[in-house]
């Protein structure tokens, strides 16, 4: 299952909220760069009306008032662009802000089911790459443009003002450029994206090698590695070549556009200045006008670009909002701690299902085995038990009330999920118990290590439950990450627990020591364990065979082997290789 | 443009960064020629620009609208429109400069990468290898790509000063000795502003890692709860890099005030003095506007000068970063083989231990300690020639080491634990070295019960398989590897651990094929589960390192010698993931005395009162079946 992805209508709509909401910061930036640039302004009008002064004869006290202006003109865009500067990029840091941490908060409170099937992947690049690239158009980008459309306007009506017959030959090159540039825009943020794509499979690839280094080594795939690197590299070179491409029109076009406007301008200038329609000193002023709006215009060009590229980072961010709703909360207070599955139906595309109309009744404090093939549907029946997926037909009920109507604090009090996936957040290691109980005290938490055999390590630790563990700190072994899972679990105290293959990944010797660990945990509660290992079947009070999304058998361990079915010939084939 | 990369990136010297670009600057230095030239020109017409506005205007003034602005104007066109060619071809030069040095250097780092064995991650962390490729050839790239423009810039600004002194030297000199000294004073500014970017991104790397953490541990958050501690936790870091950021924009809205100030300062001052030099009539009007013209464009050579000088120094930084991955040296076979192959059918031995394995078994090795089979197992892949120099390993009595790497792996290849699988078709992946014809693959599949991964796999085949096989459980994934491992089908095969994630009707069903899969080739399996044990014709059992025992798993249960109630406890463990390995202990713990000390002395012994429980629950299946005589042994012993 893929995350959403917002459409260009849903982009713009964000944007435009945006927009709204920071209606008058932005009034206010966008009023202190409008004066900074008609500051700007002031040195190529002051040199128009130098040469006029010089050409009819003048005194040097017009040319010391002239330059005094000038001097004041750039004092006060001095100070002008300080502040303007500083609240815009004041005003990019606290909108971003906000938007990374509206993100976070919502993909923290994406659906179970969501979570569940999507993976993690795809949300970590969101939450990375895509908020840096975002990051840096909303820093430096935003700015630069306001800075660019405000100059360019300025500038634009400074002509028009000064002299619109002479001005007329300063958009000489303008149409050319405006099609040539929107012909690029069109193509560039794919081809870019193209680009980025080509160097991302290249870091892959060698990531790819250097962590299976030793497979590389041990299988000899040298050669095909290799070969996989000059395939990406060949990818980022058509790449490359196609940017390349857009390029080679882009920049003459636009350059063709400042060549052309000052020759025009000096031309029929020059012709209307013989005609004394205008000064000379207006037309060069407006010459300057023409060469000092270029910087300018390419950097909008490729901010323009850039921000297009950042688009498509945030049609991803805010596509994550898009994720509708697995669950309704309806108030219901379940009779007692009985799970209940009845005519039970899962599919994950409409039309296959996956669990066919299964009914199960689970008597508080008993223990559950399931086994059966992979792909049998085991691990789809545990996510439904632990009200992970809404079902596509029939209910899960806790007491009566389904699971999936059960408000999530609630539900996870009642039953929770233990997979062979653990994850040691970044953190002390108290907080990494803490998630589980926000309230508990240090001697709870030591308890809860206690119950899952953990409290010898801990102690042996710097910090005790203070030191930092997760990427970056104390280094823990799996068994030890999947230790610190249960105890978050004797924290959580569910009644009911269904564990997935929870200790399958792990050898032999660790699993065995989390056997111990495990069996604090489950004391006292509901069990459903989903197994490889036929013994944990054997142990449990009764044993259910899932095959092809039904419960094909299901009973103790002894009645199951007395009826001879396949659970009996299995049991039988063990315990013969047992021998 | 040259097709990239090339087929041979060449050996470049290691000796030092300066060396190596020298060495990339040689191997491409006609295109680099090229793109110099070019960038000469279009500086070159650059720098005529305010010359001849200023002569136009000049002409203007003098003669009014007449033949000679037109000449200045068509001048000014014509050399306006060899600058827009010479930047648009020279640009397409400066990147196949950057392309070429970079991609040499990406193709460099990713053949140490694919001949290094575990040498790479034993001496560079992975992020620093792939940084390499990610930053640090680019940034050698860099380098070439802003070379031309740096060569025009320095002519520019010659052709500038020539042009301004030959207009009036006080001012000449003003413009070409006060452009740098601004340029100078605005980069010591960089540098306070450089500390506080670096407190931000800093800080900005906390919150992405913040950031990735929370969203990688998500189904546990999301199963247990703790969003609200994380939200909390991440706006913090958050506003921390906010604060950081305004920080930033105090020190940065100066830079950017004084980036107006000292060069708008540094005009005023030029056109005072032109002004007054204009009335006196030492200089034109036109010539006033040709010094202002120069003061705003030699701005850009100094930029570039700038530029150089910041690519310089990273392509510098870049070329030390790349040099430490190529002088990563392989592992094993760094030097050619001395010794020739022995014939087929010679025996693998690991001189250490004892352990051999002989031509057409079935072989399984046993170890009291896993982490001892494992190393066993490493030993005979000759994974690394320096640390098994004093354990030598020997193919028909010639020591592995002496031996070519590559005719070595044909023939003997180790499959171990923790296979990597890589990203790419499920066939490729499973075929690596093979035709990939579907016929062959379906069969190696049906020998390793992976068909559920071709059924979950979209496009089945030919379908992607994303890295590390992420989309497969850990049993998936372990059997696409040992389909794999099937597929190489080499003489000698050793296999460690193939089932250990795969349940048991499954394990039970590919220890019975693996004989047939392997027809008579040799196959040596580590592996403690007595449904594999009892498929091969041998079990080899090491304890303390040495070989102890051999012969069929069924004759070593029997065996009462010392080393008995191990091998017990090793193979029993397995039937049950923890339970019946101390069950079985105790068990033969009334034939032999011994092990209650085996168990004493197991270095984490099971708590007491768990102990109790477990045998109240195993006492009576145990009394079942733990004397029932064993299935014949397939093929005798050797002990």
């Amino acid at each position: 299952m893929k995350l959403p992805i917002a459409d260009s209508a849903q982009v713009r709509a964000y944007t435009r909220h945006l927009f709204r909401l920071h209606r008058r910061p932005l009034t206010r930036i966008a009023a202190l760069h409008t004066l900074a640039a008609i500051a700007g302004l002031a040195g190529p009008w002051l040199l128009g009306r130098l040469v006029d002064a010089v050409a009819d004869g003048t005194t040097t006290g017009y040319v010391d008032t002239l330059i005094a202006v000038g001097a004041a003109a750039v004092l006060a865009q001095t100070v002008l662009i300080r502040f303007a500067q500083r609240s815009s990029m004041v005003f990019g840091e606290m909108v971003f802000a906000q938007l990374r941490e509206e993100f976070i908060e919502t993909v923290t409170s994406l659906p179970l089911s969501t979570v569940e099937r999507a993976g993690t992947g795809d949300l970590v690049s969101r939450t990375t790459n895509d908020i840096n690239r975002l990051q840096h158009a909303v820093r430096f980008g935003v700015p630069r443009v306001i800075v660019a459309v405000v100059t360019i306007t300025l500038t634009v009506i400074a002509t028009l003002i000064m002299s619109p017959l002479v001005a007329i030959a300063m958009f000489v090159g303008v149409p050319t450029m405006v099609a040539v540039v929107r012909w690029y825009l069109k193509r560039a943020t794919p081809a870019y994206q193209r680009e980025s794509a080509a160097y991302a499979a290249l870091n892959g690839t060698i990531t790819e090698s250097v962590e299976g280094a030793r497979t590389v080594d041990a299988l000899r795939l040298g050669k095909r590695r290799m070969g996989r690197v000059n395939t990406d590299l060949s990818e980022a070179f058509v790449a490359e070549k196609a940017t390349l491409r857009l390029r080679t029109i882009l920049f003459p076009a636009v350059d063709l556009a400042f060549v052309l406007a000052p020759v025009a301008v000096l031309v029929w200038g020059g012709y209307l200045a013989s005609n004394d329609y205008v000064t000379l000193g207006t037309v060069t002023t407006i010459v300057l006008y023409t060469y000092q709006v270029t910087g300018p215009v390419w950097e909008l060009i490729f901010w323009v670009d850039e921000i297009q590229v950042a688009a498509t980072s945030l049609a991803r961010i805010v596509g994550v909002q898009l994720v509708e709703t697995d669950r309704v909360e309806r108030p219901a207070q379940p009779a007692d701690e009985d799970i209940a599955a009845r005519g039970l139906r899962y599919a994950y595309r409409e039309g296959h299902d996956v669990l066919h109309s299964i009914d199960l009744d689970l008597a508080a404090g008993e223990r559950l085995a399931v086994v059966g093939p992979s792909g049998a549907g085991k691990s789809t029946l545990g996510r439904m038990l632990a009200g992970i997926h809404p079902p596509t037909g029939g209910s899960v009920t806790v007491g009566g009330v389904p699971l999936v109507d059960l408000p999530l604090d609630e539900l996870r009090g009642h039953v929770a999920l233990v997979t062979q996936e653990h994850h040691v957040f970044v953190g002390t290691l108290a907080d990494n118990l803490r998630l589980a109980d926000e309230g508990a005290d240090d001697a709870e938490l030591l308890r809860a290590l206690d119950a899952v055999d953990a409290r010898g390590w801990v102690d042996a630790l710097p910090d005790g439950l203070s030191t930092e563990v997760g990427s970056g700190g104390a280094p823990l072994t799996p068994a030890q990450a999947q230790q610190i899972a249960l105890a978050r679990l004797v924290l959580l105290d569910p009644h009911t627990l269904v564990l997935d293959e929870a200790t399958s990944l792990l050898d032999p010797r660790a699993a065995r020591h989390l056997e111990r660990s495990l069996n604090g945990v489950l004391e006292g509660r509901t069990v459903v364990a989903i197994a490889h290992r036929l013994h944990t079947a054997h142990d449990a009070d009764r044993v259910a065979v899932v095959d092809g999304g039904r419960i094909s058998e299901i009973g103790p361990h002894d009645e199951l082997v007395a009826a001879g079915g396949d659970y009996a010939a299995l049991w039988h084939s063990w315990q013969h290789e047992q021998a | 443009m040259r097709n990239l990369p090339l087929d041979d990136p060449g050996n470049p010297p290691l000796s030092g960064p300066v060396r190596y670009l020298w060495w990339l600057t040689l191997r491409q230095w006609g295109i680099l020629g090229v793109a110099v030239l070019l960038g000469i020109v279009l500086f070159a017409c650059q720098a005529a620009l305010p010359l001849l506005t200023g002569h136009a205007i000049d002409s203007g003034l003098a003669h009014g609208f007449g033949a000679d602005l037109w000449r200045s104007a068509a001048l000014l066109g014509f050399l306006g429109l060899v600058s827009a060619a010479a930047g648009a071809v020279g640009h397409r030069y400066d990147v196949a400069n950057w392309l070429r040095a970079s991609f040499t250097s990406s193709q460099l780092v990713g053949r140490t990468v694919s001949r290094s064995g575990h040498a790479i991650t034993a001496e560079l962390p992975t992020g620093e290898v792939v940084s390499a490729v990610a930053n640090d050839a680019l940034r050698v790239g860099e380098l070439f790509a802003v070379l031309a423009r740096f060569v025009g810039s320095i002519v520019a600004y010659g052709i500038a000063a020539v042009l301004m002194l030959r207009i009036s030297v006080p001012l000449g000199l003003v413009v070409i000795l006060g452009l740098p000294a601004v340029a100078v004073s605005l980069a010591a500014l960089i540098r306070p502003l450089q500390r506080r970017q670096v407190a931000q991104r800093d800080a900005s790397g906390r919150l992405t890692t913040l950031g990735s953490d929370t969203v990688s541990g998500l189904r546990i958050l999301r199963g247990i709860g703790g969003e609200g501690v994380f939200n909390a936790r991440y706006r913090e870091q958050s506003q921390r890099v906010r604060e950081r950021g305004v920080d930033v924009a105090g020190t940065q809205s100066w830079l950017d005030a004084l980036q107006v100030l000292l060069p708008g300062a540094f005009v005023v001052v030029l056109v005072w003095l032109g002004a007054h030099m204009a009335i006196d009539g030492t200089i034109t009007a036109g010539q006033l506007v040709t010094t202002y013209g120069y003061a705003a464009f030699l701005g850009w050579p100094v930029q570039n000068a700038t530029m150089m000088v910041q690519a310089a120094t990273r392509a510098h930084v870049g070329a030390g970063k790349v040099i430490n991955v190529l002088r990563v040296v392989p592992s094993s076979g760094a030097t050619p083989g001395k010794a020739p192959m022995p014939a087929a059918g010679a025996p693998l031995v690991d001189t250490t231990s004892g352990v051999h394995v002989d031509a057409g078994r079935l072989v399984a090795l046993v170890s009291a300690d896993p982490d001892e089979s494992a190393r066993i197992a490493t030993r005979l892949g000759r994974f690394d020639d320096e640390a098994e120099a004093s354990t030598p390993v020997t193919l028909g009595g010639t020591p592995l080491a002496d031996l070519d790497k590559t005719a070595l792996r044909e023939r003997v290849v180790v499959a171990e634990a923790t296979p990597h699988l890589f990203s790419g078709t499920l066939a490729a992946e499973l075929d690596v070295h093979g035709p990939q014809d579907e016929e062959r693959l379906l069969r190696a599949i049906a020998l390793a019960d992976a068909h559920d991964v071709v059924d979950s796999t979209p496009g089945g085949l030919a379908g992607e398989l994303p890295e590390k096989g992420r989309s497969l459980s850990g049993g998936q994934r372990q059997r696409v590897a040992l389909a794999r491992a099937l597929l190489l089908d080499p003489e000698i095969l050793v296999l460690v651990e193939p089932t250990s994630a795969v349940d048991a009707h499954t394990e039970a069903r590919i220890a019975a094929r693996l004989v047939d899969a392997r027809g008579g080739r040799t196959t040596l399996v580590v592996t403690a589960s007595p449904l594999v044990l009892d498929h091969v014709d041998e079990v080899q059992f090491v304890q303390d390192g040495v070989l102890v025992a051999s012969g069929t798993h069924a004759t070593l249960l029997e065996s009462a010698e010392p080393w008995a109630p191990a091998y017990h406890r090793v193979v029993g463990r397995r039937l049950d993931d923890s339970t019946p390995a101390d069950g079985v202990t105790i068990i033969t713990d009334a034939v032999d005395g011994r092990a209650l000390d085996a168990a004493g002395t197991d270095d984490d012994p099971i708590a007491d009162e768990a102990f109790d429980e477990l045998l109240a629950t195993f006492d009576d299946d145990l009394d079942d079946h733990e004397l029932d005589p064993t299935t014949p042994p397939r093929t005798g012993g050797r002990s």
